[in-house]
Order: C-alpha cells, then sequence, then structure tokens
C-alpha cells in the first residue's frame, strides 16, 4: 500500500500537469506538495526498516521487506524495499521534494515561458517516478526498464532552452546512456541466461531475491563476463569513467532544477543498481572480483575528474565533474569491506544533499548573471549575499571541510582503506582531493569577492526560494556533526544486506 | 594405373570446355542484351585464329615476356589435376591439396602480373598493380573460405572435402557452408576478372585490369594467356559448384558413373555461366577504389565461415 | 534430428542477420543502412518464430510479433521520413573506413567467439551455436556507433545493438520473461522517438546532422 502512496504522487502530478493546458502557476504548487506526499511514504518505509532492529545474515531474505504481489500478471513479487531501497528513496524523494519547490514556474520565475514549464513538470515527474520504481522494483528487469526510462525523461527536458550546447549535451547523453543501458540489457539478459540453464526458466527468474538465493550455484564465468556488462552499462549511467563523457555536458546545459536531481540522485540510482548486482555476483563469485573492478575504475573517475576540474572554465561543469569525483569515491568505498560501504552509503547521502543545493543556487546565479563562465562572475557576495553565503557552504561542504557531513564520510572512506592495506592508493586519492579542494576553493574566491560587474544589479530575486535551502545546509550540518541513531542503524543494515 | 590416366583426360576435359564456358557466358550475356551475339563456340575460332597470328614482341620485353604464357598456361592445367572435376577421389590428392591449389593460382597471377609489366608500358603497369591489389586479399579469401569446409571434413584435401559433404548432406545448409559459397563467389568474380571487379571487354584504361596485362600480347602467346584466364574461371566454376553440391560426381570409375559425372559437371557449368550473364547484365562496375571494401565483405564472410565450423563441431 | 535441424536453421538466422549488420559498415547510403535495418528485423522475426515453434514457447511468438511491427514497420518509416526531411544520403569519410571497418568488424566476431565459449559449453539448448553471432551483433552495432559520424547511422547502429539483444535472449533463454520484454519494446520505440526530436532539432540548430559539428562543449 505504502508503495503506491509513494509511486503515484510524481505520476498524478505529471498527468495533472499535461491535462491543464496552458500552463498554471498552480500546478507548481500542486506538484511541488504532491512531492511531499511521496517523501512522507519514503520516510515511512524507512521508519519501518529502522524498527525492524539489526539484521543479521539469516534474515535477510525475509525482513524487513514489503513485497507486493500482482498475482493477476502472474508477477510474484514486483516491488519489494528493504533498507538499502529506503536509504534510496528518502535520497531521491527528498531532492524530489526540494527540486520541485525550486523548480521554474513558482517564485515569479520569469525565465521560460509556458510551453517550456509544462513540458517541464510532465518530464520531471516522471523522471521522479522512473527514479522510484527503479528502486523499488525487486525484479532486475523492471528496474532496468525503469532506469532506461529515466534516460528517456529527462532527455526530453535538458533541452529546455533550445540552444546549440543543449542540444549537443541532450544528443551525447541520450546516446551515450542508451547504449549503456543496452549493454547492462545484455549483462541481464547473461546472467538469466545462467539461471535458467541452472533452474530452468520462471516467470520470477529475474527476481532479485531469487537470484541471490541461487546466486551460489551460478557459473561463475558466466557471471564474471555479466557482471563486466552490467558495470559498464549502469556505470554509463553513474557517471564512471571512462563512460562518463556525457556527465558534464548534460548536467551543465539543464535546467538547474534537474541537474539537482540528476547530479544528486540519479548518480545514486545508478549506483543502487550496481549494488544490488554487487551483491548477487558477490555471493557467487566472492567480493574480490568486483571489488577489485570498482576500485580500478573508481580510481580512475577520481583522476580524471580532477585533472578535468582544474582546466574547467564553467561552473557547472565544474560542478559535474565534482560529481564524477564523488561518484568514483563511492565506487572506492564500495570495494572497501563493511566499513568502506558503511561510508560509502554515507557518502551517497551526503553528496546529494550537498551537491543538489549547489546546482539549484548555480540556476539562481545564472539566471541573475546570465553567463555560466567562472571568469565573468565577480562580487556575488555584493550582488546576492544570500546566495552566496548559501554557495560558500555548499562548496565548502562538497570539498569535504569540517563540520560538514562530507568530512565524516570521507574521513571513514580513509579510514576503510588504510584498514585495508590500500594505503598507497588512499594516500593517491587524498592528493587528487587536494587538488579538487584547491580548484574550488580558487574558484570559490574569484566568485565570491570583488566587484559585481557593473551591469548586475545588486537586487537578489526571490530571498524566499532561496531560504528553502537552508534546509539543505541543515541537514549538512547535522551529518556532519552527528549520526543520527535511526540513520546509523539503517546503513547499518544497508551494511549486513551489501556485505553479508 | 586408370586413376592417372583419368586425371590427364579430366585435364583434357577442362581445357576443351573452357572456352566453349566463355563462349557461353558471352552468348548468354548477349541474349539478355537483346543482340544476337555470337555462337557460343566463337572462342574456339578465336584460338585457331590467334595460334595462326605473327607475333609481334616489345624490344624492351625480356625473357619474362616470353615465359609468362607458358607459366601462366601451366599454373592453370596444373590446378585442374588437383581438384575434383569428375571424380573422386583422386590419385593426386595425395600431392596437391587446398593450399597447393591456392599456391598454383597465386604463381599464375604473379607472373601474369610480371608479364603486364615486364614492357615497361604505362597499360602494364598499372593493370599489374591493380591486379595485385585485388589478388591480395582475394586469394587469402580462398583459402579461408575453402579451409571452413576444411575444418568440417578434418582435412585440406580437396578430395576428402568433397566426400565428408556427400556423407554428411545435412551440412550443406550449414552457415559455413553457406557463407564459404558467398565468400567465394565473390572471390570468383574477382580472381576470373568479370564484373564488378574487372570487364572482360572492355579496354578503357578506366576499368581493365586482366586486358592491361596482357594488351601487349599478341599471336599465340595471347592465344596461350587468353585460354589461360578461360580455364581459371572453369576452375572456379567447378569449384564453386564441386565442393558445395558435390552431387554427381564419379564415387567408382565406371563409363556410366563418368558419363553422368560429365553430364552434370555440364550442366553445373551451363547453370553459373547463366547466373554470372545474368549478374553482368544488370551490375556496373566498382570503382576501383570500392573493390578492397567488395573483398573485405568476402573475406569477413570467408573469416565467420571458418569461426561458425571450427566452434561449431 | 529434430534438434540437428532446428541448431542449423537457428545458427543460419542469426548468420543472416549478423551479416545484415555488417552490411552497416560496407555500404555508404543512409537508404542502404534503413533497408539493411528492415531486413535484418524481418530475418530477426522469423528466426523469433522459429525458436517459438520449434523451441515450443508460444510467448515467443508475441515477441516476434512486436518485433515485426515495431521494427520491420514502424521504425524503418520514421526512419525514412527522417532520411529524407533531412535530406542526408550518404555517410562519407567515417572515422574508420569501409575497408577497415569490416576487417575489424571480423575480428569482433572472432572476440564475440572467444568471450561467450564459456556459455556455449554451459548451456544445451539447441540454438546455442547462435549465441556468439548474437554477441558479436552487438559488438558491430557498438562499432557502428563508435565510427561514423552521421547522427541517423548512430541511431540505426543502436538499434541494431538492440536487435543484438533480442537475438541473444532468445538465443540463450527462448527469451526473457514477456512482461520485460514488452518493457524493453516500449524503451525502444521512446528512446528512438526522443532521438529523432533531437535530430531534428540538431538539423535546425546546426544545420547539418555531421556529429562532428557538435564539438561546441569543451572545458
Amino acid at each position: 500500500m505504502t508503495f503506491f502512496i509513494l509511486l503515484l504522487p510524481p505520476v498524478i502530478a505529471s498527468i495533472l500537469a499535461l491535462l491543464v493546458y496552458p500552463y498554471r502557476a498552480f500546478v507548481g504548487w500542486v506538484n511541488a506538495a504532491l512531492g511531499l506526499v511521496s517523501l512522507a511514504a519514503a520516510l515511512s518505509f524507512a521508519y519501518q526498516a529502522v524498527a525492524s532492529g539489526t539484521l543479521t545474515a539469516s534474515t535477510i531474505q525475509n525482513a524487513p521487506t514489503f513485497g507486493v504481489v500482482i498475482d493477476s500478471l502472474g508477477l510474484v513479487d514486483v516491488l519489494r524495499a528493504d533498507s538499502l531501497s529506503a536509504l534510496l528513496m528518502v535520497c531521491i524523494t527528498g531532492v524530489g521534494a526540494m527540486t520541485l519547490f525550486l523548480s521554474p514556474g513558482l517564485w515569479h520565475d520569469q525565465h521560460y515561458t509556458q510551453a517550456q514549464l509544462r513540458q517541464y513538470q510532465i518530464f520531471f515527474n516522471l523522471f521522479l517516478a522512473s527514479m522510484l520504481l527503479a528502486v523499488s522494483a525487486n525484479n532486475v528487469g523492471l528496474m532496468w526498464v525503469a532506469v532506461e526510462a529515466t534516460t528517456i525523461f529527462s532527455a526530453f527536458i535538458i533541452p529546455l532552452k533550445l540552444s546549440k550546447t543543449s542540444i549537443e549535451a541532450s544528443w551525447k547523453y541520450i546516446l551515450i546512456c542508451s547504449v549503456g543501458i543496452a549493454l547492462a540489457f545484455t549483462g541481464t539478459v547473461l546472467s538469466y541466461f545462467d539461471f535458467v540453464t541452472l533452474s530452468g526458466r520462471a516467470e520470477n527468474a529475474l527476481n532479485w531475491t531469487v537470484l541471490l538465493q541461487t546466486a551460489p550455484q551460478l557459473h561463475p564465468e558466466v557471471i564474471r563476463i555479466a557482471f563486466i556488462f552490467l558495470l559498464i552499462g549502469y556505470g554509463t549511467k553513474a557517471g564512471i569513467a571512462p563512460m562518463h563523457t556525457w556527465l558534464p555536458d548534460a548536467h551543465s546545459e539543464s535546467p538547474a532544477p534537474l541537474s539537482a536531481a540528476m547530479s544528486g540522485v540519479l548518480l545514486a540510482v545508478a549506483l543502487y543498481a550496481i549494488l544490488r548486482w554487487k551483491i548477487v555476483v558477490d555471493a557467487a563469485l566472492g567480493s574480490s572480483y568486483t571489488n577489485n573492478l570498482l576500485l580500478g575504475l573508481g580510481t580512475l573517475s577520481i583522476i580524471i575528474a580532477s585533472f578535468s576540474m582544474v582546466l574547467s572554465k564553467n561552473y557547472k561543469r565544474l560542478l559535474a565533474y565534482s560529481s564524477i569525483e564523488h561518484t568514483g569515491l563511492t565506487c572506492i568505498g564500495l570495494a572497501l569491506g563493511p566499513l568502506g560501504i558503511f561510508a560509502a552509503l554515507l557518502h551517497m547521502l551526503n553528496h546529494s544533499i550537498a551537491k543538489s543545493m549547489l546546482f539549484l543556487l548555480t540556476g539562481r546565479i545564472l539566471h541573475h548573471y546570465n553567463t555560466t563562465e567562472i571568469s565573468k562572475i565577480s562580487g556575488l557576495l555584493k550582488a546576492m549575499p544570500l546566495t552566496a553565503g548559501l554557495f560558500a557552504t555548499g562548496i565548502l561542504a562538497i570539498i569535504g571541510l569540517p563540520p560538514f557531513g562530507i568530512f565524516i564520510s570521507e574521513f571513514l572512506l580513509l579510514k576503510a582503506g588504510f584498514s585495508n592495506g590500500y594505503a598507497w592508493l588512499m594516500g593517491f586519492i587524498l592528493a587528487l582531493l587536494a587538488v579538487a579542494f584547491v580548484v574550488l576553493l580558487r574558484v570559490l574566491n574569484k566568485m565570491l569577492y570583488g566587484n559585481p560587474p557593473a551591469d548586475i544589479s545588486a537586487e537578489e530575486p526571490d530571498r524566499t526560494q532561496g531560504a528553502l535551502l537552508f534546509l539543505s545546509v541543515t541537514g549538512l550540518v547535522v551529518l556532519g556533526i552527528t549520526l543520527p541513531a535511526p540513520l546509523a542503524t539503517l546503513l547499518n543494515q544497508c551494511v549486513v544486506i551489501i556485505a553479508h | 594405373m586408370s586413376g592417372y590416366i583419368l586425371e590427364v583426360l579430366q585435364s583434357i576435359l577442362a581445357i576443351i570446355l573452357a572456352p566453349g564456358l566463355v563462349g557461353l557466358v558471352r552468348w548468354f550475356k548477349a541474349r539478355l542484351q537483346n543482340r544476337r551475339g555470337a555462337p557460343p563456340w566463337q572462342p574456339y575460332f578465336e584460338l585457331v585464329k590467334l595460334f595462326g597470328k605473327e607475333m609481334v614482341v616489345s624490344t624492351n620485353a625480356s625473357w619474362i615476356f616470353h615465359a609468362a604464357p607458358y607459366l601462366v598456361f601451366a599454373s592453370a592445367i596444373s590446378v585442374t589435376l588437383l581438384i575434383p572435376l569428375i571424380a573422386v577421389p583422386l590419385p593426386f590428392d595425395s600431392i596437391g591439396d587446398l593450399i597447393l591449389v591456392v599456391y598454383l593460382l597465386l604463381v599464375g597471377t604473379f607472373f601474369l602480373s610480371l608479364a603486364g609489366l615486364d614492357p615497361g608500358t604505362a597499360f602494364g603497369g598499372m593493370g599489374a598493380s591493380r591486379e595485385m591489389t585485388v589478388a591480395a586479399i582475394a586469394e587469402p579469401t580462398i583459402a579461408v573460405a575453402i579451409f571452413g569446409l576444411a575444418i568440417g571434413a578434418g582435412s585440406t584435401n580437396l578430395g576428402r572435402i568433397v566426400a565428408a559433404t556427400l556423407v554428411n548432406p545435412g551440412v550443406t545448409i550449414s552457415p559455413g557452408h553457406l557463407l564459404a559459397f558467398a565468400a567465394l563467389f565473390i572471390v570468383t568474380l574477382a580472381e576470373t576478372g568479370r564484373l564488378p571487379v574487372d570487364n572482360p571487354s572492355t579496354h578503357l584504361e578506366l576499368t581493365m585490369i586482366h586486358e592491361a596485362m596482357i594488351l601487349e600480347y599478341s599471336g599465340r602467346y595471347l592465344a596461350l594467356m587468353e585460354w589461360a584466364s578461360w580455364l581459371k574461371l572453369l576452375i572456379f566454376f567447378t569449384l564453386l559448384s564441386n565442393l558445395f553440391v558435390p552431387w554427381g560426381l564419379a564415387l567408382v570409375l565406371t563409363p556410366a558413373a563418368l558419363a553422368i559425372a560429365v553430364m552434370t559437371l555440364v550442366l553445373k557449368l551451363v547453370f553459373f555461366a547463366a547466373v554470372i550473364a545474368v549478374m553482368e547484365t544488370r551490375i556496373a562496375k566498382l570503382r576501383l577504389f570500392r573493390v578492397p571494401e567488395l573483398l573485405g565483405v568476402s573475406f569477413v564472410l570467408a573469416l565467420l565461415a571458418v569461426t561458425s565450423s571450427f566452434l561449431l563441431k | 534430428m529434430n534438434d540437428y535441424v532446428f541448431s542449423q536453421l537457428s545458427t543460419l538466422g542469426s548468420s543472416i542477420v549478423l551479416i545484415f549488420g555488417i552490411l552497416l559498415l560496407w555500404r555508404r547510403s543512409v537508404s542502404a543502412y534503413i533497408s539493411s535495418f528492415r531486413w535484418q528485423s524481418i530475418v530477426l522475426t522469423c528466426v523469433l518464430a522459429l525458436i517459438a515453434y520449434l523451441g515450443h514457447d508460444p510467448e515467443l511468438y508475441l515477441v516476434a510479433g512486436f518485433m515485426f511491427i515495431l521494427k520491420a514497420l514502424v521504425l524503418p518509416h520514421y526512419l525514412n521520413q527522417m532520411r529524407i526531411r533531412l535530406g542526408v544520403t550518404r555517410e562519407i569519410d567515417p572515422y574508420v573506413n569501409n575497408a577497415s571497418s569490416l576487417i575489424l568488424a571480423g575480428a569482433l566476431v572472432l572476440l564475440a567467439y572467444v568471450i561467450t565459449r564459456p556459455l556455449m559449453q554451459i548451456s544445451s539448448l539447441p540454438t546455442r551455436n547462435g549465441i556468439p553471432l548474437a554477441m558479436g551483433l552487438i559488438f558491430v552495432g557498438l562499432f557502428v556507433i563508435l565510427s561514423r559520424k552521421k547522427a541517423v547511422t548512430q541511431i540505426v547502429g543502436f538499434l541494431v545493438l538492440e536487435n543484438g539483444v533480442v537475438l541473444l535472449a532468445a538465443l540463450a533463454t527462448y527469451g526473457i520473461p514477456l512482461i520485460v520484454e514488452i518493457g524493453v519494446f516500449l524503451d525502444v520505440l521512446m528512446g528512438f522517438l526522443v532521438m529523432q526530436v533531437l535530430v531534428y532539432r540538431i538539423q535546425d540548430t546546426f544545420e547539418s546532422i555531421d556529429v562532428n559539428q557538435l564539438n561546441q562543449l569543451k572545458h
């Protein structure tokens, strides 16, 4: 039942936007309220997960799962939520609600036409719905369909403002991500093939729970090949190098709330997909195979991202490369055993909050200054004090300074790396993080101080809208100072699911 | 002993049939183009005419020029001794197999090119270089395509390949065989100088390959060169038909079986002559830089044939 | 005997499907690409129907039907509309020229054989011999996307890649569960429609659909 409360509001929002022609502002507000409904449902899932206490290896399969049986179509246990799904659901709905409240068209925003706003509301809500479906699906085929749907829906609204660059970004995005997803599908087919040769065909053969159960008997060679396809496929959507080339373009060219959602949660959803498969493959092969792959690709992502950040001249692209870097960090964390996984999941949560906040702020900066080039922006403190303050907070958070959450998660990650014997690798990563640190601080310096260009007014529009972002800051500070007990329980449950 | 006599007879049969085959192709083409055309036995008269004519040899020509016609003709005849023309197995099977056949064909091509280069004319050099471009991809493709068949038969011996197909008829529709057939068909067009690779009836600089190399020849040398190229056409048609559809070949050396074998051979040759004639009427010659692409396709098909046969054993 | 015939026919069908894919690397004109894709889909439908008949799996008939309607009728129609409206005729000067592309395609098929050896060894289905060909088609589709410059060619390459995956699923497991298969088809259709819209927009803003021109976004 809760599943419907979770999944239906974005769909209803989208249908509402479709029906109301021409677009009216109330549509945006109603959709934002519906976003809150989804958030409530996600929180209820999380509460149920936490309330069931600590998990042990033997109870993983049974609890807590809130399965849904749709017998009429012969599908068994199509939707399922456990602690890991609950964590992702909270992330998605949280960032989703935030971006819905700050979407174009609300708060006297005059930058888009009515047709564009309607298109945005329709597809953005469908995008949210498909992300939620991806993390609620027990059937890995359905998960695949949902992830592909996210690509398609977001591709509609990346070129919301038509220009050469936005169309180029959108084309690269849809082509590269569709190819990646097709490869992920190949991986899914290969593991289904493995299952079928073992146990014959069954309707629920693509259910994750069933795959996990039969995992120890699956053939190692086939699963190895399948995982490579899956890693490359879903890794393309997650922004793991070397399949990341679409990311800076797409995230920098799309409207700010969409960039926030994509950077904040879409990458997390793709990582979730990889994680689900990692659990199955680890049960079949032992964890060293996937760990090595994740370590390698994660390190490569951080290297490429750090050096690209040095060269970047566009502040949105800079943040996009920072997303790639953090994805790389999360991958490395996932490869470092239970402590590393804990750190990685916490990092995913922190990054969602921080990055979405940052992108939403860049939207405000862009609308005010009308340029995305770093060199043309200065005097942010004087021209837009609220935004500047929040932006500075966000940047300081994302580079890993205390008292923000990312400091804690990066610290735990490095600690896990050192305790697993990867001292040299951790040292190298620290150096790369330092590069990112320096670059982002330099950019922040350039943008904040000095005098604003002559033609920029010092009047900050829509301050109330910006004030909403204080919520994100609060979240980051809370996570930076303390780890609330429910969250710790939830994360520990996830670790048990992943690394039992 | 009778086997060896059969070999010689087989070779003579091929030599006699070759001009008739080419005449038939030209006659079919003419009829398709709504012309009356010369009768199918016209090439015989051409040969008789050429043997009677006086030869004019360039002063720049060396011994290669004089030796090449004999060498090319000899290589063609020697191949006819090794292919399953009318009966299988053949006594020469122990000496020669697929690899030797490919090398003998290559020897012929090699000396033909040298003969084109030898007199030092522009056309000859041009023809030789074009021929080498084509041969560079076509010759390995022959080997690889027939190798695909050989893997299934367990031997590169052409006689045994045929025997294997006769024993197991279902293998004729196997992907390996069909792909090898397609590859070999394209190579036939390339090696025998038919459209779309080369036009056998043109003397335009833009389009000729084989004709360019033999442009300097006259008299009996020209007769031998032409006869050798017609013999190559017959050889390739025989390979196409008897390796892939070997029914009709004599398995015992009785006159009845041999008669049937000769008749089926003639039927198959007529069929292929018709196919080639229809193709030549319908398609245009490819531009020269696109010929390697076509041959690349045939090479890939041959490669697929080998992998199909190899991994599906 | 039945199994033997089944095996040979399915492998034959898969080889023809693969060859239509390799044709994309040989021909130059965009209308040739579209008709290769159409014929490939038709042959693929026949292979699916064959597997449904000889493998006793009636669900595959539905899948074959969807495949025929979607990929042999609907998509080529839209592709041809695109071709006419955009006025694009030839893929001149790709990143890898045609002759080398063909040889690389041969190498990719060999690679596919090597990768899928373990799969062939553990499977006992009569159709398993076609698995390397399906994998080869996936690689060839990927190669077409990477080495060609016109956006329409890249779309056709993507559709060929999807064909390869469907073929792989059919040969290896007689098809994945129907619901997922339908989801896949819908995704392909929607993905294609989005790509179509984008290509028209590319044409309108860039005055050409040479993806080489899409180089504004750097650093």
